[in-house]
């Protein structure tokens, strides 16, 4: 405080014009480019001896002919004193300089001369009543009257201001860590210890002879066939077509449907002529692909038969998430996978469509002009991608997205009439 | 609507633009290219498109291609990536549905299921065998181990999953509404921590540290942060902006703000490239917090990028991100995989100055 007070008062300043500088570098530099300047050449000199000494040696002039020194004060152009920086300015006009200064500043005669560089001396101990008094009214006689006006106001205003509305914005809902996801393998049956690591006799893999067992005891999620407690069957995905060689839930295990290798062709297989792995072996140019394109017994098509999986719940945070109500979805016929022609097929795109909106996100202001290249806060670019008619495909939108849609657009019609009329509505 | 039929000639003339050095991949998809994924045993790429088919490309000495197969699924495919030993392809698409292709085989069959399309898979190989995990937009996480129609277990996600990635033990999945949840594989089904990402726009993609020990986070607002997951670390936690560009050459301004795209780390060292819809991609050096290399402006968005096992081969997608909407998908819209040959100097750290 002193110190900083101190080099306020008294900075460094240039003995010929009397020129206040932030240090005695700049003041430095000043008086090489204002006064130690050769006006016969570009040379500039650090003292105004040296300048005397160029001039004479350099320039041939004469020691009574020289120039003053420029831009100085009158009386003090002379070479007599040597002057670099604050160093060799005579003590008197130092003194005359601090005194002009105190006049200036209103200080009291004798604050500057005194040396202050030192830190006044305080003691650390906690001030007395007395003692805050006795400050406070100097401080008070000190600062004058108008000082206790302004002074108690002023902070609760600006905090105000910086705590104001856009801290707001970046709260966010945060997600609910702990409690939210039930773990559904943290089931007693796959916690337990004892438990065989693939403990059914349910599809021992036939052409699996040694794959090992999939998760060895200790691994926590249980094979997969039995899905946990808790967990009750998965709905089976592919309820309408299942892929060949997927067994159908329903089916008894080991008891493929006809005409379709007990198991997916790909998981071990009986290694027929390699397309191409063998880095070395050349294939023909160009894609290989048919074989791949639509596999053998996969019908080209498969509508999904808009089976109605209970949607996740549309990410209310804090609650459990049911599993997927395991809706009797098992026994759609296998066979029939054409037949259950989805009815979705000629519908338009859903819109994209938050399940809460009440939670929508949206974008923090920007601190300066931005254009955000993508600003819809809510989707992502893929998403707006995939429901593009180009892109979106009739059986699995409706749903996407949404997961109000994924149950309306199947088994349950009456529950989303409303939702679908509106959409009708609009269309028409 | 053959709009990248025709793209796809046309763009194989103006390959100088972006990249002179770099190769472009011959037969590219016929529509965007939405995922990249090289396999961990030779130098074959699979190229996941929007036209519905995953093809597989095998890159020679030169850098020259060749198609070698390709599968297809009902809808757009959203991500692909191999299995531990080279030998299965997976993928996940719009249709909902997960598919394994076998390169010993040919076939491609569905393992996977989920109620909404699957943005993401990444193969899992842990000590006790290897597992698909597919994230979907119906806000779940399902494990799968290929042989059975079930999920080997199905984790539910606060939001829809936008981006996952794993390095054994560590996995991070991104959602919407900016959560970030990270796994520790040994307990898949729990996430053992949930948090917010440290970006405050749309999360884009995660990306884990060969490390295991922490990952990087793109945003829609061009920034990456880097996060650790101990938190005896944060002290090295940042965030960086990038893929940024001036609104016009006399302002230096910076306000035109794209997309992370992509985030991929080089397997060897440990540097990392990112990519975005400005079509520019960097190399960084997370330690050293510098960049250590800017490729040329591609005439596209950069929809993806990804290293080879080796880190000598970065293959990347010019390809349409639907950042601008519908409108912005022109027939002449640039569609291509390039390779790019990765210069030990470009992806190595630097050695810090010793002063």
């Amino acid at each position: 405080m002193a110190k900083k007070k101190n080099k306020q008062v008294l900075r460094p300043w240039c003995w010929y014009c009397e020129r206040e500088f932030e240090d005695e570098k700049v003041l430095m530099q000043h008086q090489k480019a204002k006064h130690f300047k050769c006006n016969l050449c570009p040379r500039r000199l650090n003292t105004a001896g040296g300048l005397a000494v160029h001039i004479q040696q350099v320039h041939k002039l004469e020691p009574e002919n020289l120039p003053r020194i420029e831009n100085a004060l009158p009386g003090r152009d002379g070479y007599e004193v040597e002057i670099f920086g604050m160093e060799g300015i005579p003590a008197p006009d130092i003194a005359d300089y601090k005194r002009r200064k105190e006049i200036e500043l209103g200080l009291n005669p004798g604050t500057i001369s005194q040396p202050q560089n030192k830190r006044p001396k305080l003691d650390n101990r906690a001030l007395t009543e007395e003692e805050l008094r006795a400050q406070l009214e100097a401080h008070k006689a000190l600062m004058g009257a108008s000082e206790g006006a302004a002074a108690p106001a002023t902070p609760e205003v600006a905090s105000g201001a910086v705590f104001g509305a856009p801290a707001q914005t970046y709260a966010l809902p945060t997600a609910p860590a702990p409690g939210m996801v039930p773990p559904p393998s943290a089931s007693p049956m796959g916690m337990h210890p004892g438990a065989p690591p693939f403990p059914h006799g349910a599809l021992p893999p036939p052409g699996f002879p040694g794959a090992p067992p999939f998760p060895p005891p200790g691994m926590s999620f249980p094979p997969g066939m039995f899905p946990p407690p808790g967990f009750p069957m998965p709905p089976p995905p592919f309820a309408g077509s299942p892929p060949p060689g997927m067994p159908l839930p329903g089916m008894p295990p080991g008891a493929p449907p006809p005409g379709i290798p007990p198991f997916p062709p790909g998981v071990r297989p009986p290694f027929p002529p390699p397309p191409f792995l063998p880095p070395g072996v050349s294939p023909p140019p160009g894609f290989s692909s048919p074989n791949g394109m639509i596999p053998p017994g996969m019908p080209p098509l498969p509508m999904r038969t808009t089976v109605s999986t209970s949607p996740p719940p549309p990410g209310v945070p804090g609650t459990p998430a049911p599993p997927p109500a395991a809706s009797p979805v098992h026994q759609v016929p296998a066979s029939a996978p054409a037949s259950a022609a989805s009815p979705s097929v000629a519908k338009t795109p859903p819109q994209l469509t938050l399940p809460d909106p009440t939670i929508a996100q949206t974008n923090p202001p920007f601190k300066k002009d931005t254009s955000l290249k993508w600003s819809d806060p809510n989707f992502s670019p893929e998403e707006h991608r995939a429901i593009h008619p180009k892109y979106w495909i009739a059986n699995t939108s409706e749903k996407k997205g949404d997961g109000q849609s994924a149950a309306s657009a199947t088994t349950a019609p009456e529950e989303s009439r409303g939702k679908k009329r509106a959409r009708a509505e609009d269309f028409l | 609507m053959s709009f990248f039929g025709a793209a796809s000639s046309s763009t194989t003339a103006n390959t100088a633009a972006a990249a002179d050095k770099d190769i472009e991949v011959a037969d590219p998809p016929t529509d965007s290219i939405s995922s990249l994924s090289f396999s961990s045993q030779a130098d074959y790429l699979a190229v996941a498109s929007w036209d519905n088919n995953v093809r597989i490309y095998e890159v020679g000495q030169n850098g020259q291609t060749q198609g070698k197969a390709m599968y297809a699924h009902q809808g757009p495919v959203l991500s692909v990536c191999w299995n531990k030993d080279g030998t299965k392809i997976l993928s996940g698409g719009a249709d909902n549905a997960g598919r394994m292709f076998d390169i010993t085989t040919g076939q491609s069959t569905q393992v996977a299921q989920h109620d909404a399309p699957i943005k993401c898979v990444r193969w899992i190989e842990s000590p006790q065998g290897g597992v698909l995990v597919t994230g979907s937009w119906d806000k779940t996480l399902k494990y799968w181990d290929l042989r059975t129609p079930n999920p080997v277990s199905t984790v539910q996600l606060p939001e829809r999953c936008y981006t996952l990635d794993v390095v054994y033990p560590l996995m991070v999945v991104g959602t919407a509404e900016r959560h970030i949840q990270i796994f520790n594989l040994s307990n898949p089904t729990t996430a053992f921590k949930t948090m917010a990402s440290p970006l405050k726009w749309q999360t884009r993609v995660v990306s884990c540290f060969p490390a295991a020990d922490g990952f990087a986070v793109g945003s829609v607002e061009g920034r990456v942060a880097i996060q650790y997951v101990d938190d005896k670390n944060s002290s090295n936690n940042f965030s960086f902006k990038c893929h940024r560009r001036d609104q016009s050459p006399t302002q230096k301004d910076q306000s035109l703000v794209y997309a992370v795209n992509d985030i991929s780390f080089h397997p060897v060292h440990g540097t990392f490239s990112t990519c975005g819809a400005d079509g520019t991609i960097n190399y960084w050096d997370k330690d050293a917090r510098t960049r250590l290399k800017s490729f040329d402006p591609a005439p596209g968005p950069i929809a993806t990028t990804c290293f080879n096992r080796t880190g000598t081969i970065f293959a990347y997608a010019v390809s349409y991100d639907w950042s601008k909407g519908h409108s912005g998908m022109t027939p002449s819209h640039p569609n291509k995989v390039m390779l790019h040959a990765c210069k030990d100097e470009e992806v190595k750290r630097k050695p810090a100055k010793t002063r």
